[in-house]
């Protein structure tokens, strides 16, 4: 049993722990991130002015979730949360490849045609994973980290409430939506197994003890994924095998690599003025 | 079909209604949206309050650009904010023009379809460019501080609903403002570049910022309801006595942050007690509010695309009226 | 699924709030949706971003049975009622000072104030 280490100065004395510990953050600092400028690309296209409302909140919600992580980051010494956020290449980037994926055609600003579907079923699926992962950490050898991950799985419970409303009342009306959710399922399970992956620094997150095996991960989000399958009176697909690029040891596609341009496009014109 | 036949009223009758009527506007009470009210207090509302709603959600349109591209995380999340609260405004005023139109056997869908048809127009400020992030900056600082002189104007109309919609917006409205004057003040207070896009996007927003407010009485051809919507408590304050309060307000504080404005004649006045200044192109206004500014076609097709694409969205939810 | 579902709109529900536990449910605002769950789910991201939450309610406004425009003068009362609110006994405390003045007067204070 690992040893809890209850700060961060603690942290920082104890190299091999602190770039475990830095890989994961990363992950999840990343995720969140990447998810939630895809959310906000969604702006005022939403088919309802309510859900627009809600959708724009909950992207805020998770944009703040890896503020939290980045900020974890720099008080662990790793850099300023700001340039970790908008100067690293996107090599640099440990995000999964499901949250990099486009919202559907075109650019945010230019003749977006973005996909509802897949929209509800990506962001109601990284809500189960992403309970799962906070659960998965509540053990975590790193106290800080169990802290921020219970402040988290409130705001989180709640968006998983709303996504589970929109894909169980779609599942389950007409034929054109039930059609319509099951592809976006089968395109969302496609690029599935890439959050799961722990990438190369897995085997060291497991012995420092800062979250269960993947194995155990994927074991807590089979069980909240079936009941969602049932509830959406789908047959349960089983879990994916993890692709060939997870985007964990950062291997991404354009698309990253154009979102990550966008995100950094004002910061780099000066990094080092006050914005 | 006239008021008098959709009520089957006789003229007496509507007669002593519209006095009661206007017996209730002079002694300060509210109108509530089942009361009842003459077409033409009806029509001036939903036009206001329409353009109102349509301005918010399309005012969030200028700034998206801006969102993902805020240059420090405490700014995305700040922007993040702020459109939201845009769109929640959007809404409220959205639900109060609906339950206006209801009389008429209309709904949401019939007001965003007059909006992308055109039939429905927007403040002229969300059709202009938003070409950089100081432009962004502006928008929170000068838009939004315009925006607020109207609202703060329109917390006691007569009408109840409107004004209860008001009071939440103003309450949201503060950290609009201030969260668009520390951009500015950063910007202001930065390196020779900030400094100069900021100066670049008070120059570009200048004469959109003048016509927010609508022409004044004497300006123009355009018809104008001011004086009605005034007899009617809809409004108290004229457009050019809100675009008064505006220049008090904003002029001395672009001054003081070193800016220049593009009219040089712009200047208070003691003897005639008011600011003096070059009058924008209120033709150019007209065009603009019609749907010709440079941004308008292209923020109102994503808008009006994505509500087609989202068809299905709404038809499978009509389906569960019953079924949940 | 028929043409006249497809026409109507989605139907208006009102949204109510608690505070605290201690608090009364007060309305917030209306909002369209299908159905109950749907108005649920998007209540708190509308209406209560900035505010303490611990309660929702929402009602198909439809439900809300409301008083008539005609009829809300009624609520209107006189002004004449003041046996059953506090104003109406502004004179007690000046009573009860009078009393306690007039015996200590006499016999000193009851109880000796610490």
């Amino acid at each position: 049993m690992t040893a809890l280490i209850e700060t961060v100065e603690q942290a920082k004395g104890n190299p091999e722990f602190l770039n475990a510990l830095t890989a994961l953050l990363f992950q999840m600092a990343d995720d969140d991130f990447i998810l939630a400028y895809r959310g906000s690309e969604w702006l005022g296209l939403a088919p309802h002015i309510e859900e627009d409302v809600a959708f724009s909140s909950m992207s805020q919600d998770t944009m703040g979730h890896a503020v939290l992580f980045y900020e974890l980051l720099e008080d662990l010494g790793v850099g300023r949360a700001d340039d970790l956020a908008q100067l690293r290449d996107p090599q640099d980037f440990r995000n999964a490849l499901l949250v990099e994926r486009p919202n559907g055609t075109g650019h945010y600003v230019e003749n977006p045609r973005y996909d509802w579907a897949y929209a509800v079923v990506r962001w109601y699926f990284y809500g189960l994973f992403k309970q799962a992962r906070l659960e998965a950490l509540s053990n975590s050898s790193f106290k800080p980290l169990v802290l921020v991950s219970q402040k988290m799985m409130k705001e989180q419970r709640y968006h998983v409430m709303h996504w589970q409303v929109w894909i169980a009342q779609l599942a389950n009306s007409n034929e054109e939506a039930r059609t319509r959710i099951t592809n976006a399922v089968d395109r969302v399970w496609e690029d599935l197994g890439s959050l799961f992956a722990y990438g190369s620094h897995g085997a060291e997150f497991v012995k420092q003890g800062l979250i269960e095996s993947e194995d155990a991960l994927k074991q807590r989000f089979e069980e909240k994924a079936k009941k969602a399958f049932a509830m959406c009176n789908f047959d349960w697909k089983g879990l994916p095998q993890a692709p060939a690029q997870t985007g964990r040891d950062g291997q991404h596609t354009q698309d990253l690599i154009d979102a990550v341009n966008t995100l950094s496009e004002v910061y780099r014109l000066d990094p080092s003025a006050a914005w | 079909m006239s008021q008098l036949v959709r009520e089957g009223l006789t003229e007496a009758q509507y007669q002593a209604k519209y006095e009661e009527f206007l017996a209730k506007i002079d002694s300060g009470r509210k109108i509530e949206a089942d009361d009842w009210m003459p077409d033409d207090y009806r029509n001036q509302l939903i036009k206001l309050i329409s353009m109102h709603s349509v301005s918010e959600i399309m005012g969030a349109l200028p700034e998206k650009e801006w969102v993902p591209k805020a240059p420090s995380l405490r700014r995305k999340l700040a922007i993040m904010a702020k459109v939201q609260d845009e769109m929640g405004h959007g809404q409220l005023l959205m639900r109060v023009a609906e339950d206006l139109v209801a009389e008429y056997g209309k709904s949401r869908e019939d007001l965003l379809e007059d909006l992308f048809t055109g039939r429905l127009k927007f403040h002229n400020v969300f059709h202009m460019e938003a070409p950089s992030w100081a432009d962004a900056g502006v928008i929170g600082w000068l838009v939004d501080g315009a925006a607020i002189i109207t609202q703060t104007m329109s917390l006691d109309t007569s009408y109840g609903p409107y004004s209860r919609a008001l009071y939440r917006i103003c309450a949201e409205e503060k950290f609009h403002a201030q969260h668009g004057e520390s951009i500015v003040l950063a910007l202001a207070e930065g390196t020779e570049q900030q400094r100069q896009m900021l100066q670049d996007a008070v120059t570009r927003w200048w004469p959109a910022l003048l016509m927010f407010f609508g022409p004044p009485e004497s300006a123009t051809t355009i018809k104008s309801n001011q004086e009605q919507n005034m007899r009617y408590k809809i409004r108290s304050q004229t457009n050019e006595e809100l675009r008064q309060i505006f220049f008090d307000k904003y002029v001395p504080r672009i001054f003081h942050l070193g800016l220049t404005l593009p009219d040089p004649t712009i200047h208070y006045s003691e003897e005639e007690g008011k600011w003096i200044y070059q009058q924008p192109d209120w033709e150019e206004f007209k065009k603009i509010v019609k749907g010709g500014g440079p941004r308008s076609v292209q923020r109102l097709d994503l808008r009006r695309l994505s509500y087609e694409d989202a068809v299905w969205v709404r038809d499978a939810l009509l389906g569960n009226k019953v079924a949940i | 699924m028929s043409q006249d579902k497809a026409k109507t709109p989605f139907d208006v529900y009102e949204v109510f709030s608690q505070r605290s536990s201690t608090s009364p449910f007060i309305h917030q605002f209306s909002l369209l949706a299908p159905n109950h769950e749907v108005a649920m789910s998007m209540a708190r991201e509308n209406f209560l971003r900035r505010d303490n939450c611990v309660n929702l309610w929402v009602v198909k406004r439809d439900d809300v049975y409301v008083l008539p425009p005609e009829e809300r003068e009624s609520l209107e009362r006189l002004d004449n009622k003041a046996y059953r609110e506090t104003k109406g006994y502004g004179d007690l405390q000046s009573k009860w000072r009078a009393h306690r003045e007039r015996y200590e007067a006499q016999h000193g204070p009851v109880k000796k104030e610490v």
